[in-house]
């Protein structure tokens, strides 16, 4: 009987749920511990090249200073060696050598690969097709440029200034991959680390601060902002992004995906807006473009949406196509 | 995969190559590397720009090429007469993914394994080689003395032995800017020459 009114299903569909799955809802939901998580990656990008500044100007303050008991004082007062080094790109973290797949793959393009190679690329090639392409909502160090861009586009647009959105093909992100990795191949030289936001980032962070000026990187930056403001929103990450190509390559088959209860939904397409990525959640049009950020979940205001760990299930077109599902 | 799709990927594969060979065949100006970086063109393809190598380097002697050319752009030099190499491995072991091989903190090793570039000196503009005093500063700088360089005759005059030097750059940075006699060549362009 309850189960004819809308809400009360939802309240069926909820109390199916297990405490501990609530738990990591309630836990999604806040979309406070993504921007937090994202504001440390950002913090850490760029304070890593001014915490080596400051060590640097301790040690030649004490130096300049000319005492021995300066040159003690200041050594002893420095920061210590940060805990990580290097960008998101390629991390040690307390010893522990990541490597991004982007650069594995790279690497492996441009046969340079050794067990060096391999051994850093092996927690996150076991991590990405499990958890999906999570880096890309959670850590990328672009995310802050791309808020900026859609922050711009929505000013111009209530300013009454209509703005192209261009939504090129799903494949254009896989074909810069194939594209860029032929070349690499081809040219014997690293070439993704050159169009790669988050090792571009990185880089002009740490050159700015040690060589004062900035590289062909910072200028691919500001295209890459200028091309989501006018001309596709969040179009670099898209439909362009190498990375991005890879961690969705890697991530087909993974389990952790947005669910959506039919029940509970009203069709208000809050979802499908909220998306950067141009995933469809509210009609199940979900592919491995989806960064798991998580802005749906929290978006839905019937709770009919919520990140799951399921048996994996590989989303073919006929599955998703809404005609199928009748 | 639709038919569409596989298309442009072809395509896209066939520009990059040829963009692969075109940047081959442009010419990219010779640096010096840091120690232990693989030769040649081995470096460019196992070199992915993490500026980890730079990080660690306690002089800060790693800087990046921030020319627009994609065969040099972004990757790691060092530019003696600004700052030397100072020899303490610790880039090497820094690389993740052995662009730089690991080397340890062994001078005989360290002059085994690296050859970052050779010396080479204008006796025309060296102090003593001109017969206008005894100077000596590359001598007391190089790690490795009476080896790669020697002094000799009266004036105690610089030779350099290729062979011994690992192209650290010590030498070229303490030569006083009145004479600046000393050039580590890279490796690269001493090659191609």
């Amino acid at each position: 009987m309850a189960s004819k009114s809308p809400s009360a299903s939802a309240a069926a569909a909820r109390a199916r749920l297990s405490t501990a799955d609530l738990r990591l809802q309630r836990w999604l939901r806040y979309q406070r511990v993504r921007r937090a998580t994202l504001a440390l990656s950002v913090l850490w990008v760029l304070g890593l090249p001014l915490w080596h500044l400051a060590r640097d100007l301790f040690e030649s303050a004490g130096l300049a200073a000319g005492s021995r008991w300066a040159v003690l004082a200041a050594l002893s007062a420095r920061p210590p060696n940060p805990p990580l080094l290097g960008a998101p790109w390629t991390v040690s973290l307390f010893g522990l050598e990541l490597l991004d797949p982007t650069a594995f793959v790279s690497l492996l393009a441009a046969r340079a690969v050794d067990w060096h190679v391999v051994l850093g690329a092996l927690p996150l090639l076991v991590l990405v097709p499990f958890l999906g392409r999570f880096f890309c909502g959670w850590l990328c160090p672009y995310l802050p440029v791309l808020a900026a861009s859609n922050g711009l586009r929505a000013l111009l647009a209530r300013a009454g200034l209509r703005l192209p959105d261009l939504k090129l093909p799903r494949w254009t992100q896989y074909a810069v991959l194939a594209g860029l990795l032929s070349a690499t191949a081809v040219a014997q030289t690293q070439l993704i680390p050159l169009v790669y936001p988050p090792s571009l980032i990185a880089r002009e962070a740490y050159r700015a601060v040690f060589q004062g000026s900035l590289g062909g990187g910072a200028v691919f930056i500001l295209g890459a902002f200028l091309f989501d403001t006018f001309g596709s929103r969040a179009g670099f990450c898209r439909s362009l992004c190498p990375g991005g190509a890879t961690f969705a390559l890697l991530s087909v088959r993974s389990p952790v995906k947005v669910r959506r209860e039919p029940a509970a939904c009203t069709d208000c397409t809050l979802c499908d807006v909220v998306c950067n990525l141009g995933q469809q959640p509210m009609t199940d049009k979900l592919d491995m473009g989806c960064e798991r950020c998580g802005k749906c979940v929290s978006v839905c205001p019937t709770d009919a949406l919520r990140i799951e760990i399921g048996k994996p299930v590989t989303l073919a077109p006929e599955a998703v196509t809404p005609g199928a599902a009748r | 995969m639709n038919r569409r799709g596989f298309f442009w990927g072809a395509l896209a594969v066939a520009t990059g190559a040829a963009a692969g060979a075109w940047t081959r065949v442009a010419k990219a100006t010779a640096r010096l590397r840091p120690p232990g970086a693989k030769p040649g063109r081995a470096f460019d393809a196992a070199c992915i720009r993490c500026f980890r190598c730079a990080e660690v380097c306690p002089p800060k002697a790693i800087r990046f090429d921030t020319s627009y050319s994609l065969n040099a752009s972004d990757l790691p030099y060092l530019d003696a007469r600004e700052q030397a190499c100072v020899v303490c491995m610790k880039c090497t072991q820094a690389c993740p993914t052995g662009a730089l091989t690991p080397l340890p903190l062994d001078l005989g090793v360290v002059q085994k394994a690296v050859r970052m570039g050779t010396p080479v000196l204008d006796r025309k503009s060296c102090i003593p080689w001109r017969g206008e005093g005894v100077c000596r500063l590359c001598y007391y700088v190089c790690p490795y003395p009476d080896s790669a360089v020697a002094l000799v005759g009266p004036q105690q005059a610089p030779v350099f032995d290729a062979k011994a030097c690992i192209g650290c750059g010590l030498c070229e940075e303490a030569c006083p800017r009145i004479a600046h006699a000393i050039h580590i060549v890279p490796l690269e362009e001493e090659k191609k020459a």
